[in-house]
């Protein structure tokens, strides 16, 4: 019978077991995957933009942390990762965590109409003073979600300190009671991606001998701290959909020979705008000018650049004020638009407007934008979402950058007869389905360097290829950047998985151990007093005393 | 720091069972086996739980959102007799005293129970670097566990005695016919009242102890009668 033998087994059991248990368990431990449970949160973040310009190191340089999380009020060291809403960081804490923090959790507000305009311009702000600099700390960005509202109401109001607290029943009490986060992200060591700029660029050729050209150009990439979430709206899907309307617009007034106006025009979309100094703007104009069958670029009547022309009526923006006569003057008082002289600076980083890289190669330029100034926070931040005001706004901007180009074009005067403008009103109705589709397009989805440039043969690029295709023949440039001296240099990874542990400090198992422990020799003292509670539990319920 | 707490754990879960079998006096029987051989029945009885199961019940586990079905959970925990079945075999295996063969099935019964229910979460949950209290406590429930196997199997035995006086057998029955639910109800009642999970876990060392003492106190009865 094997269960006679089972006793020689457990003769095994009793003898060799124990040894073996203390070779095998250790190489069990050793082998089994060091963190085999997955966290109880696990979130998608995004990682703050990072790019040199002209080799100048902008933005977070590094990647991955593992830290413990603390609220904004009690880190103090480069072991804590803070963790904050982005309405709540004041840009001169931010200024402090950049020295001193080990990363740094950023998250999102809930929904962007909530917030006060107050909030919306301290948010802004604060874009710009995360951009200034280089951040060697990881900055990360979430998503609102319930999940960290907890965390960070816990954070908040933990007790976990590095003062001392009162007595020692009261610390310990403290760590039993409170959670801390461990914070996990383990991303890849931020590299240098392949980034191809695009400009995409069709020709309208007019009626006249003498080639007068029209530029109208603007960029189409959008640039934020948050390159995941860099919808630009205003700046400047608006500028984007507004070249692609004047090309329909006018791409139709040219198709027929009796119509045709008389200066060829040009239509350009830009992949990199001004958070990298309009690179693909400046490589566009050197293959077009500099090259020996240049024919595009020949006799430039004016280059005309649309920036962030969706949120008010627009102005012209200048380098040089234009002398009355120019086509310049004559666009500016067929618009009715007020100018805004800035000198161009070369000794800034950046470029103010779009129109500095033709006005620099000796072109008549100008900008229309809706902002007053470039220096507008507004131009590079995440809350530049669509909205239907805007909309609006855009389209009749549109209309009347179209009439003025128009007038222009065939040299109206305002004394026209009612007919002639009912014609000319007929000819130069936008499309408000198609401006609508475009914008809404444009500003549902990321469109930051990082991700327009990097993809080939397809993505928003791709999309606008094909669009401006639709109106005249399409050419596309793809110039890359110097190798040896790089004008810019832009890094992956954008996202990452981040995971939160709820952890508790090391004194807790020490504490642990102590009660169980004390629970282990009452349980003993249980087991050992057993039989004498038996004899009494007995003759409580026989009446009896037990005879042997 | 995670590899400590895992000991912690461990050594909660396992310590009582050890001393249960190392200072009740039935490691003087040489029941090692015997108690190898009841985990094994606990097993056996496990699977053929689970081949009923799996025949007869509708798959409750992919329905999301749907109602809970309180019918079907009743008749799910019926199938929880199979336990007794499974514990009577065992006792019936067991040579020796009464309290001797109770203890040897019980002990033999939980480990089993833990070792299969228990370990694997343990291994996983409680070494990650994730703290839970979840861990603690399904180490603190396993010994609740002890106690409550422990009556059961007093009962079992107790039922299986030709010589029960009559006036206990009723309360034998209607304590070993609602064992099986006795999850159930403590579920019920800890959500009618909203307990927290801590406070369940009072619930069942209560209920244990008071279906122990009662089994105890009739335990005693009968060996005051036969002389053991």
């Amino acid at each position: 019978m094997w269960l006679d033998q089972a006793d020689g087994f457990a003769e095994i059991f009793k003898g060799y077991l124990p040894y073996y248990l203390l070779v095998v368990f250790p190489i069990f431990i050793i082998m089994s995957p060091a963190n085999p449970v997955a966290a109880s949160h696990e979130f998608s973040v995004y990682r703050m933009q990072q790019y040199d310009l002209h080799t100048v190191p902008h933005g977070c340089r590094s990647a991955s942390f593992n830290l413990e999380g603390r609220s904004l009020t009690s880190w103090s060291m480069s072991r804590h990762c803070v963790v904050a809403r982005i309405q709540d960081i004041t840009i001169d804490q931010f200024v402090e965590i950049r020295n001193k923090a080990g990363a740094l959790l950023l998250v999102l507000p809930k929904n962007d109409t909530m917030l006060t305009d107050e909030q919306k311009e301290h948010i802004k702000l604060l874009e710009m003073a995360m951009m200034q600099q280089e951040i060697s700390a990881p900055v990360y960005f979430a998503e609102w979600t319930p999940d960290f509202e907890d965390i960070i109401k816990d954070l908040q109001h933990s007790f976990i300190t590095d003062d001392k607290s009162g007595t020692a029943l009261e610390a310990m009490f403290n760590t039993v009671s409170s959670n801390g986060y461990q914070i996990v992200v383990s991303a890849p060591n931020p590299q240098k991606i392949d980034s191809k700029p695009v400009t995409i660029h069709g020709k309208l050729v007019g009626r006249s001998s003498t080639p007068q050209t029209i530029v109208i150009a603007a960029h189409y990439d959008s640039s934020s701290i948050i390159p995941e979430l860099s919808n630009g709206a205003d700046s400047n899907a608006s500028g984007a959909v507004a070249v692609l309307e004047l090309a329909r617009i006018f791409s139709r007034l040219y198709s027929s020979v009796a119509v045709r106006g008389g200066p060829s025009l040009v239509f350009v979309l830009m992949s990199t705008g001004h958070s990298l100094n309009y690179f693909a703007t400046k490589k566009w104009l050197e293959e077009q000018l500099d090259s020996s069958d240049a024919s595009l670029l020949q006799d430039i009547s004016f280059a005309m650049c649309l920036d962030s022309i969706s949120s008010g009526p627009l102005t012209m923006h200048v380098s040089k004020p234009p002398k009355a006569g120019t086509p310049a003057q004559s666009m500016k008082s067929r618009l009715g638009v007020p100018l805004v002289h800035k000198k161009i600076n070369l000794a800034d980083e950046l470029l103010a407007w779009h129109h500095e890289r033709f006005s620099i190669r000796r072109m008549t330029a100008f900008t229309l934008s809706s902002l007053q100034s470039h220096k507008d926070p507004s131009r590079s931040t995440v809350l530049d979402t669509p909205s239907e005001s805007s909309l609006k706004t855009l389209i009749a901007n549109v209309q009347v950058t179209a009439r003025a180009l128009a007038s222009h074009i065939y040299n109206l005067t305002d004394e026209e007869n009612t007919e002639d403008s009912e014609l000319f009103d007929d000819a130069l109705t936008v499309d408000e389905s198609s401006i609508r589709h475009w914008y809404k397009y444009l500003s549902s989805q990321s469109r930051a360097p990082q991700i327009i440039t990097t993809t080939t043969n397809g993505g928003v690029s791709g999309a606008l290829e094909r669009a401006l295709s639709r109106y005249m023949e399409v050419s596309l440039g793809a110039p890359g950047v110097d190798r040896r001296e790089p004008e810019y240099a832009l890094y992956a990874p954008t996202r990452a998985l981040l995971y939160v542990y709820s952890v508790k400090p090391a004194v807790f198992d020490l504490i642990l151990t102590l009660a169980i422990i004390a629970y282990l020799t009452l349980v003993y003292f249980v087991i050992q007093f057993f039989p004498k509670f038996y004899e009494e539990y007995a003759k409580v319920i026989t009446g009896k005393v037990k005879i042997n | 720091m995670t590899l400590y707490h895992f000991g912690n754990c461990l050594a909660l879960v396992y310590a009582p069972y050890h001393m249960a079998y190392k200072f009740s006096g039935i490691s003087e029987y040489a029941t090692f086996s015997k108690c190898v051989y009841a985990g094994g029945l606990y097993i056996l009885t496990q699977l053929c739980k689970m081949l009923l199961l799996a025949t007869f019940f509708p798959d409750s586990d992919n329905i999301q959102g749907g109602e809970y079905d309180i019918f079907l959970e009743i008749l799910k925990a019926t199938v929880d007799l199979a336990d007794l079945l499974g514990l009577y075999f065992a006792l019936n295996s067991i040579p020796g005293k009464g309290h001797a063969k109770i203890l040897t099935a019980a002990i033999g019964w939980a480990s089993a129970e833990v070792l299969v229910t228990r370990s694997i979460l343990l291994w996983v949950g409680a070494r990650g670097s994730e703290f839970d209290w979840r861990y603690v406590r399904s180490c603190a429930e396993s010994n609740v566990a002890l106690l409550q196997h422990a009556s059961t199997a007093a009962l079992v035995w107790l039922w299986t005695r030709s010589d029960l006086s009559r006036k206990h057998f009723p309360i034998v029955v209607t304590l070993l016919a609602i064992s099986p639910y006795k999850s159930l109800i403590e579920e019920a009642i800890a959500s009618i009242f909203s307990l927290s999970a801590w406070a369940l876990l009072g619930l069942r060392t209560v209920h244990a102890t008071a279906i122990g003492l009662t089994a105890l106190a009739m335990y005693a009865v009968l060996a005051q009668q036969i002389g053991i």
